[in-house]
């Protein structure tokens, strides 16, 4: 378990203020921000080679405030490796291992045994992040910290380390923050999702919860959402005449229409009247020929200005009234649909589907 | 479009020729002094037993006063390094002061603080260690002097190696002393060494604070002074040469550690 009470350290320019987390027993945190957000100095304060200013800190059930760090049994792997330039790969590895066993195994399991004998200066970057990956296992933490650790590495080289770090945390359960500024790797790995800006703790919750509800605009944009907007949010009596009010989990939420420039659609939320931002994932918009008589609440006409093919998905922008909407849809889609720039078409989503913030 | 390069010549030609002349202002006094002196220094070594005796006193108390400066300096250019506490940039300038004031000056600092009559020498003297006019303070003097380039070159050498090594050796298990042993010291050993081997040559060369302090027993920049004075320049050649020869064997290590650093 990692938890952190009210914890402020700095280190140089870097500063934390007032972060106050938890990692459960055995989970996996992830922490997204921008650079220069303070995620290192986050996990530096963890590890104890950063001082803190205040708060407090618990790993594993124990009080670490004043714990040295190599009395906290933890391990950190970061971005660039640090591995000893002096020393072998292998002595690297066996650095802070508890047996001779245990270097074998993570080394084969990483696939690094081949390099034993290498000095650390010959190794590739991709090679070194293993051989890191491999040093710090080895000592058998019971948290491990990892800073950026896959963001250097080549695809079929991050696969192979996400791939044998997904087992062994599997094995043996320990507790892991991991920091990244890609939210698709915090999405696949994490349990827990902890945003930071600017040396404070800005939302955190599961991955889904925060990347389907952004608790500011500035997450929003951070974490990849395509339609975020600024408008006037007003909550609407459920007998208004456009509104069909659900059941469940619709009927406690309020009601709300937001009007951002030309357009007004309908949202759930609890919002004040005033200004607002919606945010709404490109993947929650469809697109039509003509509007579906489906219980979608939000459909706008309007023309396809862009067309812009991203992976798997292709994202298609469509001017409705002088608003921008970017839904993305399969090239399947694509092609039946017959989308092509300047088609008029339907963009339709769901009021679930509005994020207010 | 021809003056372009016209000028680049004669901007290459004057840089040239005032390197030439600066090397020549370095180069040929020195040679000068060894072609004049060397073959009758090293011809008289043997029998020259004042000479062979400085030589010895120089090398011996430049020696201690490395070691010295090596054991006090060491845990002062790590902080400096590493640390950052206040009057951090007060305490990095003093040590630097040194360098800066003229040695005889030093010297007659020296003796204030460690003469017989003052407070700390009357001390010293009364336990039985006479500082001024001893080998004791000769050691005193050169470690007064080249300490400090010491501190300045091993500081750079601890800040060359990435602190976040030693973090990961801390949370790999090591306690500060362990980390420090075991990373932070391997990784600096070169510049560590360089360091010792600058102060090292600085000591021995040492003359103003020495002569203050210590006039006899004599080290080797204080005898052909010595002789200079006493006997006139053709005595004090040979002891000269002898000397130059002398501080150059660090420089030549000094090289071979930067060389086998770049191709090791």
């Amino acid at each position: 378990m990692i938890s952190l009470r009210a914890v402020s350290s700095a280190n140089g320019s870097f500063r934390l203020t007032d972060v106050t987390l938890d990692v459960p027993q055995g989970e996996y945190g992830v922490v997204v921000g921008p650079a220069g957000a303070g995620k290192t100095t986050l996990l530096e304060t963890i590890a104890g080679v950063v001082p803190l200013t205040a708060g407090r800190i618990v790993l594993g059930g124990e009080d670490v405030t004043r714990t040295p760090p190599e009395a906290r049994r933890l391990a950190i792997v970061y971005q660039h490796a640090y591995l000893f330039p002096h020393l072998s790969v292998r002595a690297n590895v066996e650095y802070g291992a508890t047996n001779a066993a245990v270097v074998d195994d993570l080394c084969d399991r990483f696939g690094v045994n081949g390099l034993f004998e290498r000095s650390v200066e010959s190794l590739s970057g991709g090679e070194r992040q293993l051989v890191a990956l491999a040093r710090a296992l080895a000592h058998r933490p019971e948290v491990l910290l990892l800073d950026e650790p896959f963001s250097a590495l080549d695809p079929r080289t991050r696969n192979i380390a996400r791939r044998v770090l997904r087992t062994l945390y599997y094995e043996r359960r320990f507790t892991v923050l991991h920091v990244t500024h890609d939210f698709a790797e915090a999405g696949l790995l994490g349990d827990v999702a902890i945003v930071i800006d600017r040396g404070r703790v800005v939302q955190k919750g599961t991955p889904e919860h925060v990347f389907r509800k952004p608790a500011t605009p500035y997450i929003a944009d951070f974490l990849g959402a395509e339609n975020v907007f600024a408008g006037h949010a007003q909550p609407i009596r459920s007998e208004a005449p456009d509104w069909v009010a659900g059941t469940g989990e619709t009927m406690v939420q309020q009601a709300v229409a937001f009007t951002t420039g030309g357009l007004t659609f309908y949202a759930l939320g609890d919002v004040v009247p005033g200004p607002a931002h919606a945010v709404i994932r490109a993947e929650e918009i469809s697109i039509s020929a003509e509007p579906s008589m489906s219980s979608v609440q939000n459909q706008f006409r309007g023309r396809i200005v862009e067309i812009v093919p991203a992976g798997a998905l292709t994202k298609v922008t469509i001017d409705a009234s002088g608003t921008p909407i970017v839904a993305a849809v399969t090239a399947r889609s694509v092609r039946e649909l017959g989308l092509e720039t300047g088609r008029e078409v339907v963009a339709g989503f769901k009021a679930m589907a509005v994020h207010l913030c | 479009m021809e003056t372009r390069p016209a000028r680049r010549a004669l901007v290459t030609i004057v840089a040239a020729l005032l390197t030439s002349l600066f090397l020549l202002f370095i180069l040929g006094p020195v040679v000068g002094l060894v072609a004049s002196g060397g073959s009758r220094g090293f011809a008289t070594f043997t029998s020259d037993h004042e000479l062979r005796s400085s030589l010895l006193l120089t090398a011996a108390t430049a020696t201690i006063a490395t070691l010295l400066g090596i054991l006090g300096g060491t845990p002062l250019a790590y902080l400096l390094a590493r640390r950052a506490f206040p009057g951090r940039s007060v305490i990095a300038a003093l040590t630097d002061l040194p360098l800066v004031i003229p040695h005889p000056v030093a010297g007659i600092a020296l003796l204030l603080v460690l003469g017989r009559g003052s407070t700390v020498g009357g001390a010293l003297y009364q336990a039985g260690l006479r500082v001024a006019g001893s080998t004791t303070g000769i050691a005193c003097a050169m470690l007064f002097v080249s300490a400090p380039l010491y501190v300045s070159a091993a500081r750079e050498a601890f800040a060359r190696v990435d602190v976040r090594l030693e973090s990961v050796a801390r949370t790999l298990g090591d306690d500060a002393w362990r980390a420090f042993a075991r990373v932070t010291l391997p990784l600096s050993a070169r510049g560590l060494t360089a360091a010792a081997v600058v102060m090292w040559a600085r000591a021995v060369s040492e003359f103003g604070a020495v002569v203050i302090l210590t006039y006899n027993p004599k080290v080797a920049s204080v005898l052909s002074y010595d002789r200079f004075t006493s006997y006139g320049l053709d005595e004090a050649l040979p002891v000269a040469a002898v000397l130059v020869v002398f501080a150059l064997i660090p420089l030549v290590m000094l090289r071979a550690l930067r060389v086998e650093r770049r191709f090791g």
